[in-house]
C-alpha cells in the first residue's frame, strides 16, 4: 500500500494538521491489525460505510473507512516534525513485513519525544 | 443486494449556513455578475451612465430591511470582524482609556480577541457575562455593570446554540446609562425580522454572507452616532481630496478606499430576494426546519442535543461514543452531508456545554427543503446507532 498523493491539509482546531492521502489500494482489515500494534483502533462496522479510527498518542491519528482509498491523518502540533514520515512509514514497513524494524523506529521517535515533555506527560513504553 | 453508492455519488447536502449561506440565489449571481459587466459607479468621479451605485442602493436596502432611519449610516467593511474589530478598537481610540467593557460568554472570536487584545495592553478591563440555558439576560449584564463602564458588546443569536438574545432592554439599558452597545448580528441579519428603531443599540453589525446571501468579503455596521467611534482607517474617499485630513462625514469617515462593488451588489439582491420571499417567510421556514431536525434527533439517546428548542435555525449536538469531528467526518464521507465541527470560534461556549471539546452544528438555510432536514436527521442517528453498537 502507498500513497499516490496528498489530497488536502488544513489546521484543526487544537493547531494539529491534518492530512488526506489517497491510497493506491484499499485499505484492508489485515492493514487494521498491523495497526493495533502501534496504538488504539476502533472499528464501526455497523455504519453505513466500516468507520475505523486509529490513535497512537503523541504520534498520529487516522480516519477512514475499511475498504476505502483515502484516509485522514493527523499529525500532533507539538511532535510535528518527528512524526512527518510517521505514517508512509507504516504503510512501508507493513508492507515490506517489518513489525520490529518499525517498533524500532517507535522508540527512537519517544526517545525525542521525551526531552520535550514535562516528566508527568513522558510517554511510557 | 442493493448497490453500493459512495458519498459523492449522493446528492450534496449542504448544512453549514451559519458559516456561510449556499447555495446563493440566482439573483444574486446575475447581480454580481451584471456588475462585473460594466465599469464601477465611482462616488465623486466620472463614470457610464446607467451605471448602479451599489453602495447607496445596498444602503438605501439595508435601511428598509433593518428599519433603520440613517441609510447613511450603514458602513460596509470586510465582514462582521472587520466591523467588530472597527468599532471596537475605534470606540477605544475615541474613548478615555482605560475604561471598563463587559461581553458574554455567548461571543465568538470576533468579539472575544479584539477585547482580549485591549485587555492585554492595559486598555480596558473586561468582564465576561454567563449565560443560562443559552441565554444572557439584562439582570446578569447589570450585576457586571461599574461606575467606569463604558461598553458593552454581545451577541444577537448564538452561533453554536442558536438562541436569540433579548437585546432590546439591554440596548434600553445601555442608551439610558452612557455605554456604548455593539450588538452582533452575524447570525440574525436576514434571518430573522430586525427593526433597529426600536433597538438603541450603539452599533449594528451584519455580514452578508450568512442569511444575507452575499458573498464572502462583503459585512457592515449601523452605527446610531458617528462621534461615538474614531475612525481607524484613513486613505481615499473620491471627495475632499485636497484635504489631509479624513473626511468625517458619513459614510466616508469609516470608509476608506475603493468599496467591494461585486459584494455590495451580491448583497444589494440578496437583500432584495429577502424582501421579495418575505423576511417572515424566511424565519418561518427556517424554525420549521429546525423543529423537524430537533424533534428527530431526541428520539436517539445517544444524540446529545445542545439546541433542544433554538430560535434560529442553528442546531448544536455531541453523538455518544465518537469526537464530533470524527461525526462530522463520516457524515461527509458516508452521506455527503456538509456539518461543521469543532469550537465554531465560540470556544467559551464550549467550555459551559461540551467541556470545550467542541460539537457538531448544522444550519438550515431558506435553499434547504425538508427532505434535505429529514435525510441528514435520518443519517445522524444512524451514525449515532452504529457508534453505539
Amino acid at each position: 500500500m502507498r500513497v499516490v498523493k496528498s489530497v488536502q491539509s488544513k489546521v484543526c482546531v487544537d493547531g494539529s494538521l491534518m492530512k488526506e492521502y489517497m491510497l493506491d489500494e484499499p485499505l484492508t482489515p489485515a492493514f487494521l491489525l498491523f495497526l493495533r500494534l502501534f496504538g488504539t483502533v476502533r472499528e464501526y462496522p455497523h455504519m453505513k460505510r466500516p468507520y475505523f479510527s486509529f490513535e497512537q498518542e503523541y504520534f498520529i491519528s487516522i480516519k477512514g473507512f475499511s475498504g476505502d482509498t483515502s484516509v485522514e491523518v493527523r499529525y500532533k502540533k507539538e511532535f510535528a516534525d518527528l512524526t512527518a514520515d510517521y505514517f508512509y512509514l507504516l504503510l512501508y514497513y507493513y508492507r515490506e513485513g517489518g513489525t520490529a524494524k518499525m517498533q524500532e523506529i517507535v522508540s527512537s521517535i519517544r526517545e525525542k519525544m521525551k526531552t520535550r515533555l514535562p516528566a508527568p506527560e513522558r510517554p511510557v513504553h | 443486494m442493493a448497490e453500493h453508492r459512495e458519498a459523492g455519488e449522493l446528492p450534496l447536502i449542504y448544512l453549514n449556513n451559519a458559516a456561510t449561506s449556499w447555495p446563493k440565489p440566482p439573483e444574486v449571481l446575475t447581480e454580481v455578475a451584471r456588475c462585473l459587466q460594466t465599469p464601477f459607479f465611482e462616488r465623486g468621479r466620472s463614470t457610464t451612465a446607467g451605471a448602479t451605485d451599489y453602495p447607496s442602493a445596498a444602503r438605501d436596502a439595508l435601511a428598509d430591511l433593518l428599519h433603520a432611519e440613517e441609510p447613511g449610516h450603514f458602513i460596509f467593511t470586510g465582514s462582521a470582524t472587520d466591523s467588530l474589530n472597527l468599532l471596537i478598537h475605534g470606540f477605544v481610540k475615541k474613548e478615555k482609556a482605560p475604561f471598563h467593557a463587559i461581553t458574554t460568554e455567548l461571543e465568538h472570536n470576533s468579539v472575544l480577541r479584539p477585547l482580549h487584545t485591549l485587555e492585554g495592553e492595559g486598555r480596558l478591563s473586561l468582564s465576561m457575562v454567563p449565560f443560562q440555558d443559552g441565554y444572557v439576560t439584562l439582570h446578569e449584564i447589570k450585576k457586571a455593570i461599574r461606575p467606569e463602564t463604558r461598553l458593552v458588546v454581545m451577541t444577537h443569536g448564538s452561533n453554536v446554540l442558536g438562541s436569540l438574545q433579548n437585546v432590546r432592554p439591554v440596548a434600553e439599558y445601555c442608551a439610558s446609562n452612557e455605554i456604548f452597545l455593539i450588538v452582533d448580528g452575524a447570525q440574525t441579519a436576514g434571518q430573522i425580522p430586525i427593526n433597529l428603531s426600536e433597538i438603541p443599540a450603539g452599533a449594528f453589525v451584519f455580514t452578508g454572507h450568512k442569511a444575507l446571501f452575499g458573498l464572502p468579503g462583503i459585512g457592515g455596521f449601523y452605527l446610531q452616532d458617528p462621534e461615538t467611534v474614531a475612525s481607524t482607517r484613513q486613505g481615499g474617499t473620491g471627495t475632499d481630496s485636497h484635504t489631509p485630513a479624513h473626511p468625517q462625514d458619513m459614510p466616508q469617515k469609516f470608509e476608506a478606499g475603493t468599496p467591494n462593488y461585486p459584494g455590495i451588489a451580491s448583497l444589494l439582491a440578496g437583500i432584495r430576494f429577502i424582501e421579495h420571499q418575505g423576511q417572515d417567510a424566511i424565519t418561518n421556514k427556517c424554525r420549521s426546519l429546525a423543529a423537524l431536525f430537533t424533534s428527530e434527533l431526541k428520539k436517539s439517546p445517544e444524540i446529545i442535543l445542545y439546541t433542544p428548542a433554538p430560535d434560529l435555525p442553528v442546531i448544536s449536538f455531541n453523538i455518544g461514543g465518537l469526537d464530533n469531528d470524527e461525526a462530522g467526518y463520516i457524515l461527509a464521507n458516508a452521506y455527503n452531508i456538509v456539518t461543521r465541527t469543532g469550537l465554531h470560534c465560540a470556544p467559551l461556549v464550549h467550555d459551559r456545554i461540551d467541556g470545550g471539546k467542541g460539537c457538531v452544528r448544522v444550519s438550515f438555510s431558506h435553499f434547504t427543503t425538508p427532505t434535505e432536514c429529514r435525510t441528514a436527521a435520518e443519517a445522524v442517528r444512524e451514525v449515532a446507532e452504529g457508534a453505539g453498537r
